[in-house]
């Protein structure tokens, strides 16, 4: 990976995973039972659907855009397969087939309008939301449960990783889904368009580089990625939900920002974002385990350790520039 | 570059607004009924007016903020954290309703210090900066308030989000001061110029002399104030403060408020009278969707191909090839 | 006497917490020290928050929905005070109305190996994942405020709540009786696809449906909020005007806003336009005595008790019965007076 890109800006990564070691290893010290293989196996399980969004938005923002429908399409994905297999007896992988179509379908029109008609994608992908999320209230308003022996089997699939936990089929998926990801931006043209892109928009045109289908292609592999984490979340709770996922762009987006990714497109890397969720993550996981905190301290306590965390990721990345 | 608004930045939210206040005149009925009782004006429109003074506050808040590139997910939250301090004290202390106002904005003001802060100075990016109060702020409100809903009687608050002045809601005249005072600070001195050049380009800013960090932390401690005006008049229009549920996801529509209102989220020059049109088209929408009792469910639909409408209509690209078809019928 | 226990709380946890953050900032700057905290859980062992809370010697997970109502946190209190009373270790977790996060906080509470888990699922669905692990580790699950469709019942031990479709047929029942079968009614739902919603919406309409004078003229979300009750009684009461009669909030919250916009209105709340909602919280009952508030059918918050009952039996290995219905009163301006003083919510 470090072929192709300068090591100066590998800092903010190392720094991110840094962290994150720092964060894992102070609960470690402090909560009995943290250090585990199972709490780390869940995890992975546990922030698999928000990971996978993630991923497609680390795209998104790479290319210099950003996509509030995420919620909403995911929701939209969710309550689609769960209607087609509960409702009206469809077969699991067809219904995530046409599931995955309609995500990316949804992307790459907004894309298509973005790109061609030079809008905002913030306005665009906030109609999006509303589109999407309304939608998913259209087909059912209430919450489907689905029970199918496919889901039981996949259910069924993971690797043992220690004494009660093993990494499921949507964890790996995730981590699947990562390395692809990664491939996908450091190896493949359309990755290195959609940091230019990202990068310097008329230099990327000037340059002869595809940039239309670049950006209408980032829009609709984050609508694929979406649904993929859709349907991954109707794995996770065996049921399709039009309300899920409210507010899970702005994770998705934070993710993405704190594994070091900058807003403002063309540098940023798809591990940093798996870095980012798992702080997220773990970050939730250290104020269960603690369990004492009512529901206000509880965000109090959010906002601080995100401010710490950030704080502290500032200030690696300065000591290790320095040094250099 | 950023010719999806050039010339008519206002005008096209204007004429979007137009469209729907007309769509209102045919099929909501009573919409443009007004009466006068106990000396002041009632009617839909007026409370379009009244309901949308907060995202409007909001907006014109959050302009300045995205014009220097930034933006401000706290304000929600600040709204939740002014509310609160206003009905605690009002209710458990005897100071009288000016101090308690002051003391709510000062509070939210230092939580907008600290926002700009962590932008200008410590250099993160204002998405995330922003986020750590949109969190902790919220919680900061239901800690003053032990998360419950917190009522209060006090004539002289209630007045914020209920009081009549000239014949209309005081609400207004809170925007328009607050609108008039941001319009007077940006376009009669320099600091318009400097938020939009630190907006466009903060290293050329920098060596021109402009003083970024100060012009950065002073636009979120403005966007917090406005925040703070608008938690006041949200509790005093429902007698209470409601710190977990006030301003949910109102951030969001002041952003879109702003955006639609033809201020680019890149940075750079900016319209207040843009963004509190789109403040008035949201509230329009909502309010439209309420008098025609569309199915709850379904209502961001509609919500969503008004936005997307507006949008094309603010392209140039858009105006122009449906220019061409209309006129290829035309001649047919 | 709660304000001081409150401040103590505070106090405890806020040195606990700049004593942790501290420390992570610390060990992020290189110091490789070990961390030296204020808070009880250092020294190894189940953290335990109050002192004596081990004399029961037993730890109960509790994943709440969330605070976003008055109803809400007294339901979390009740059950937090009946913890502390019987010595009972709590885990508690505030999903911010997330199911992925209660969801989490669950699986939280397994890898924490906790003796119970009391859960207020914030939707029906998307459980047995979850709660078959829970199963599987031997920790009985408890539900209150809310069932599940779950295909396999002994995936929990028992269900403790009130009847949602009841309640919204008892608001009608009563609404019948005291405009005597005629009245245009403008209707308040909660959150789109929210159980209380759905549920109170379909009761009403049940309780309405051999009366037809009976008229629901408009039904939009107020989202259980005071302001946008508020805000959505407004807009309709200026598009129908005075033919409007009655007005039925899925909770207090929304119906304490459109007393508000009633009273605006110029009509007379409770007189002009009655008005019934569903909770029962003290606000309501206030209103109640003044005479803005018509009737409120209570779906009683108090569930503490009754749940660490069932914890206890489950705990022994007692066969409990899978659901337990709470009885829900309904008042009225009549006797709300007498009640008020007793109303701990």
């Amino acid at each position: 990976m470090s072929r192709f890109v300068p090591n100066a800006r590998l800092v903010p990564l190392m720094a991110t995973t840094l962290v994150l070691i720092v964060l894992f290893g102070f609960a470690s010290m402090q909560y009995p039972g943290f250090a585990s293989a199972r709490v780390v196996a869940n995890l992975f399980r546990d922030n698999a659907f928000l990971g996978i969004t993630a991923i497609g938005m680390t795209f998104v923002i790479l290319s210099g855009g950003i996509d509030l429908s995420v919620g909403g399409v995911l929701a939209f994905s969710t309550i689609l397969i769960a209607t087609l297999v509960g409702g009206h007896g469809w077969h699991p992988l067809a219904a995530i087939s046409v599931g995955l179509l309609c995500g990316t379908f949804f992307g790459a029109v907004m894309g298509f309008l973005i790109q061609r008609y030079e809008l905002p994608p913030f306005l665009v992908t906030l109609g999006g939301m509303f589109f999407a999320r309304g939608l998913a209230f259209v087909i059912s308003p209430e919450s489907v449960g689905i029970s199918h022996p496919f889901y039981d089997k996949v259910m069924e699939i993971g690797i043992p990783v220690g004494p009660k936990a093993r990494l499921t089929a949507i964890a790996l998926l995730w981590i699947g889904v990562v390395f692809v990801a990664i491939f996908v931006a450091h190896w493949t043209a359309f990755g290195r368009n959609v940091y230019a892109l990202g990068g310097n928009e008329q230099s990327a045109r000037l340059m002869g580089l595809p940039v239309g289908p670049t950006r209408v292609g980032v829009y609709a592999l984050n609508g694929f990625c979406s649904a993929l984490a859709g349907a991954v979340a109707t794995f996770y709770m065996g049921s399709g939900n039009p309300s899920m996922g409210v507010g899970l762009e702005l994770d998705a987006i934070a993710s993405v920002v704190i594994g070091g990714t900058l807003l403002t497109g063309g540098s940023g890397f798809v591990a940093g974002t798996l870095v980012g969720v798992l702080i997220l993550g773990t970050i939730q996981t250290v104020i269960l385990f603690d369990g004492r905190l009512n529901s206000w301290w509880m965000r109090i306590a959010i906002g601080v350790l995100l401010l710490g965390f950030i704080l502290l990721q500032r200030l690696l990345g300065r000591l290790t520039a320095a040094r250099r | 570059m950023k010719d999806w608004f050039a010339g008519g930045r206002v005008l096209y939210p204007l004429i979007g607004l137009g469209l729907l206040l007309m769509f209102d005149f045919f099929f909501v009925p009573n919409f443009f009924q007004f009466e006068v009782r106990d000396g002041r004006l009632f009617g839909t429109v007026i409370d379009i007016l009244n309901q949308g003074s907060k995202v409007m506050l909001l907006a014109i808040g959050m302009t300045l903020v995205i014009a220097t590139g930034g933006v401000d997910l706290s304000v929600g939250s600040l709204m939740a954290v002014a509310g609160a301090v206003a009905a605690v004290l009002v209710t458990r202390s005897d100071l009288p309703v000016p101090v308690v106002c002051g003391v709510a904005l000062g509070a939210v003001l230092l939580l907008g210090a600290f926002n700009g802060v962590l932008v200008s100075l410590v250099g993160i990016q204002p998405i995330v900066a922003t986020l750590i109060l949109m969190v902790a702020g919220r919680g900061v409100a239901m800690l003053l308030t032990d998360g419950q809903i917190v009522t209060f009687e006090n004539e002289a608050l209630v007045y914020i989000g209920n009081g009549a002045f000239l014949g209309l809601p005081f609400t207004l005249t809170l925007v328009l001061a607050v609108w008039g005072g941001a319009l007077l600070l940006t376009r009669r001195t320099a600091l318009g110029l400097f938020i939009e050049t630190v907006g466009d380009n903060e290293t050329a800013a920098r060596f021109c002399g402009v003083p970024n960090r100060l012009v950065k932390t002073g636009v979120y401690c403005f966007s917090a104030v406005c925040a703070g005006v608008a938690g006041l008049i949200a509790a005093s229009n429902i007698k209470a403060a409601d710190s977990s549920r006030v301003g949910e996801m109102m951030e969001l529509d002041a952003i879109f408020a702003v955006v639609v209102g033809g201020t680019a989220l890149t940075g750079g020059r900016f319209t207040m009278a843009g963004s509190v049109t789109g403040a008035l088209l949201i509230q329009t929408l909502t309010t439209t969707m309420v008098s025609l009792n569309v199915s709850p469910a379904i209502i961001p639909v509609p919500k969503a191909v008004v936005i997307v409408a507006v949008c094309l209509l603010q392209s140039d690209k858009f105006r122009a090839e449906i220019g061409r078809v209309l006129g290829r019928k035309a001649m047919a | 006497m709660k304000s001081n226990r409150l401040m103590n709380q505070i106090g405890a946890r806020l040195g606990l917490f700049t004593a942790t953050t501290a420390a992570i900032l610390w060990a992020g700057c290189g110091q490789q020290s070990k961390p030296v905290t204020g808070g009880p859980s250092a020294s190894g062992g189940a953290p335990a928050s109050t002192p004596g809370a081990t004399k029961a010697g037993y730890t109960v997970g509790f994943a709440q929905v969330g605070a976003e109502s008055s109803w809400r946190t007294a339901e979390t209190d009740s059950i937090k005070g009946e913890a502390e009373q019987r010595g009972v270790t709590l885990k508690f977790s505030d999903a911010q109305g997330k199911q992925e996060n209660q969801i989490k906080a669950v699986r939280g509470f397994i890898a924490q190996g906790v003796d119970a888990i009391i859960l207020a699922p914030v939707v029906e669905t998307g459980w047995e994942p979850v709660l078959k692990e829970a199963k599987q580790a031997g920790i009985p699950v408890v539900l209150v405020d809310r069932g599940l469709k779950v295909a396999d019942e002994s995936l929990y031990a028992t269900l403790i709540a009130s009847d949602f479709v009841a309640e919204g047929r008892m608001a009608a029942e009563w609404l019948v009786k005291k405009t005597g079968g005629k009245a245009s009614i403008i209707e308040l739902q909660g959150t789109p696809g929210a159980a209380p919603a759905i549920d109170r919406k379909k009761g009403f309409e049940e309780g309405l449906k051999e009366h037809v004078d009976m008229k629901i003229i408009a039904s939009q979300s107020g989202d259980f909020r005071r302001s946008v009750g508020k805000e959505v009684a407004e807009a309709l009461l200026k598009v129908h005007g005075t033919k409007v009669t009655a007005v039925y909030a899925h909770n207090d919250d929304m119906a304490l806003g459109a007393i508000q916009a009633i009273e605006e209105a110029g009509r007379k709340p409770g007189v002009d336009v009655i008005v019934v909602s569903i909770d029962g919280v003290k606000g309501a009952f206030e209103a109640m005595v003044k005479g803005t508030l018509n009737c409120s059918v209570e779906c009683s918050p108090l569930l503490g008790p009754l749940a660490f009952d069932a914890v206890e039996k489950a705990l022994a290995g007692v066969e409990l019965p899978k659901k337990t219905i709470v009885d829900d009163q309904v008042y009225d301006t009549t006797t709300a007076k007498d009640v008020i003083d007793s109303r701990k919510y």
